[in-house]
């Protein structure tokens, strides 16, 4: 490859991951993953619980939620529910600050 | 390359216990976190923290570094000498992110986990591992979530010499940005991550999708909001104007009787996909200044002539 070749690559969510490219892109094993899909810690695309392991299919959002997880949990010894409930609140805020930007507002 | 001072890093004595490394990092993890922490570093920041906490919350790691570091002080020049790791039985580290000096020592994604992430041996006896996935953020224009673009992205990747020692390479990467991109949506780079060990494939590099702040445009989704500055008599007359959009000039119909505020939805006309988001022009009246006689004039005509009170609308009028 030369250094002017331009990579084309996959758009995920157009292409989705499966749990063990998604447990290979967040640095965990597919059975810490399982463990938190099946809690609801972890939710398929549009917000969806999902049930069978075999056609579990994830999106960008799962990549950022599953790895945010993960280091909440592994930066602070955090149990599972406790960086479920970090990274719930992290979202909120997320959302919060979208719509007071959205709103013509700004954060002081 | 300099040397680091770990210990430094996390703001504690070389005779810390590993409760206090793990209290320290924890606090500075929780100041630092980029989810939570205004500091405008704290990726960095916290990038540095991780390394030293793995090094020194590790104890063959940490009796390694300290027999090293007893003769360097941070931000001194340092080459590892060789077999400076000698007697010590670490398994190589597991930080796709970290710095020279980290990966001079300890390298970059060396450890052999567990089940899927475990190396296995190949038919001829070879020890074979993936390479590790790695992710890095892009930046780009809201613009070129409309027409597509070729980036160019700078990474760091560490290798092994013919000596055996980890050295570091830049490379630059061109990526194509598809058309149609949203806000924190992956590009998945095939074996573009840390190249595998004993013919084991590369693992593969994510690039998170961030739009470059841009004070014209706001971005929901698919969805554009675009400020448009219109004259009080556009607002109350109506008319068509002409505005930039990110996808080019359009010709806009402003309604007779708009206000600041009012949005003006255009269909499909947002960021490209499946389905297309829309484009709303947001208008903004702008007073034209009484900066002469005339302009002044004619405000002091529509006072004297038009029945208009703001605050009486608003039902504070006094």
């Amino acid at each position: 490859m030369t250094q002017d070749d331009i990579l084309t690559g996959v758009l995920i969510d157009e292409a989705t991951l499966t749990l063990e490219e998604l447990a290979r892109a967040c640095a965990v094993e597919p059975g810490w993953v399982m463990e938190r899909v099946a809690a609801g810690f972890v939710l398929g695309p549009a917000g969806r619980s999902i049930s069978l392991a075999g056609s579990w299919r994830f999106t960008s959002v799962e990549i950022v939620r599953t790895r945010r997880l993960a280091a909440v949990e592994r930066d602070f010894d955090a149990n599972p529910e406790l960086a479920a409930l970090v990274a719930d609140l992290i979202e909120e805020v997320d959302r919060l600050k979208r719509t007071i930007r959205n709103a013509g507002l700004s954060l002081a | 390359m300099e040397f680091k001072d770990y210990y430094q890093v996390l703001g504690v004595a070389k005779t810390a216990t590993a409760d206090e490394i793990k209290k320290a990092f924890r606090k500075l993890a929780r100041k630092y976190h980029p989810d939570v922490s205004k500091e405008a570093d704290a990726e960095k920041q916290m990038k540095e923290i991780n390394e030293a906490n793995e090094v020194l919350s590790d104890p063959e790691k940490r009796a390694a570094y300290d027999q090293l570091g007893s003769r360097y002080r941070a931000g001194q020049e340092f080459q590892p000498p060789p077999d400076w790791d000698q007697g010590f039985e670490f398994s190589g580290a597991d930080n796709g992110d970290a710095s020279d000096f980290f990966a001079s020592l300890f390298g970059r994604g060396g450890r052999a986990g567990q089940g899927e992430r475990a190396g296995r041996h190949g038919h001829d006896g070879t020890y074979q591992r993936r390479g590790e996935d790695h992710h890095a953020k892009i930046v780009i224009d809201v613009a070129d979530a409309f027409h597509g673009s070729a980036q160019t992205i700078a990474l760091r990747a560490a290798r092994l010499n013919e000596s055996g020692h980890v050295v570091t390479d830049e490379r630059a990467l061109k990526v194509q940005i598809p058309k149609g991109v949203k806000e924190g949506q992956h590009i998945r780079l095939a074996g573009q991550g840390t190249p595998g060990m004993g013919g084991a494939p590369a693992g593969d590099l994510y690039l998170e999708i961030h739009f470059r702040p841009d004070s014209r445009y706001l971005v929901d989704g698919r969805d554009v909001y675009q400020t448009v500055r219109v004259t009080p008599w556009e607002g109350a007359l109506g008319a068509s104007i002409e505005t930039p959009t990110p996808s080019g000039p359009v010709q806009v119909k402003v309604p007779a009787g708009s206000q600041t505020g009012r949005k003006l939805r255009l269909k499909e006309r947002g960021i490209p996909g499946q389905p297309p988001g829309d484009l709303y022009i947001v208008l903004e009246v702008v007073l034209p200044p009484a900066d002469s006689d005339k302009a002044r004039k004619l405000y002091e005509a529509m006072a004297e002539e038009m029945a208009f009170n703001p605050r009486e609308q608003a039902g504070a009028a006094t």
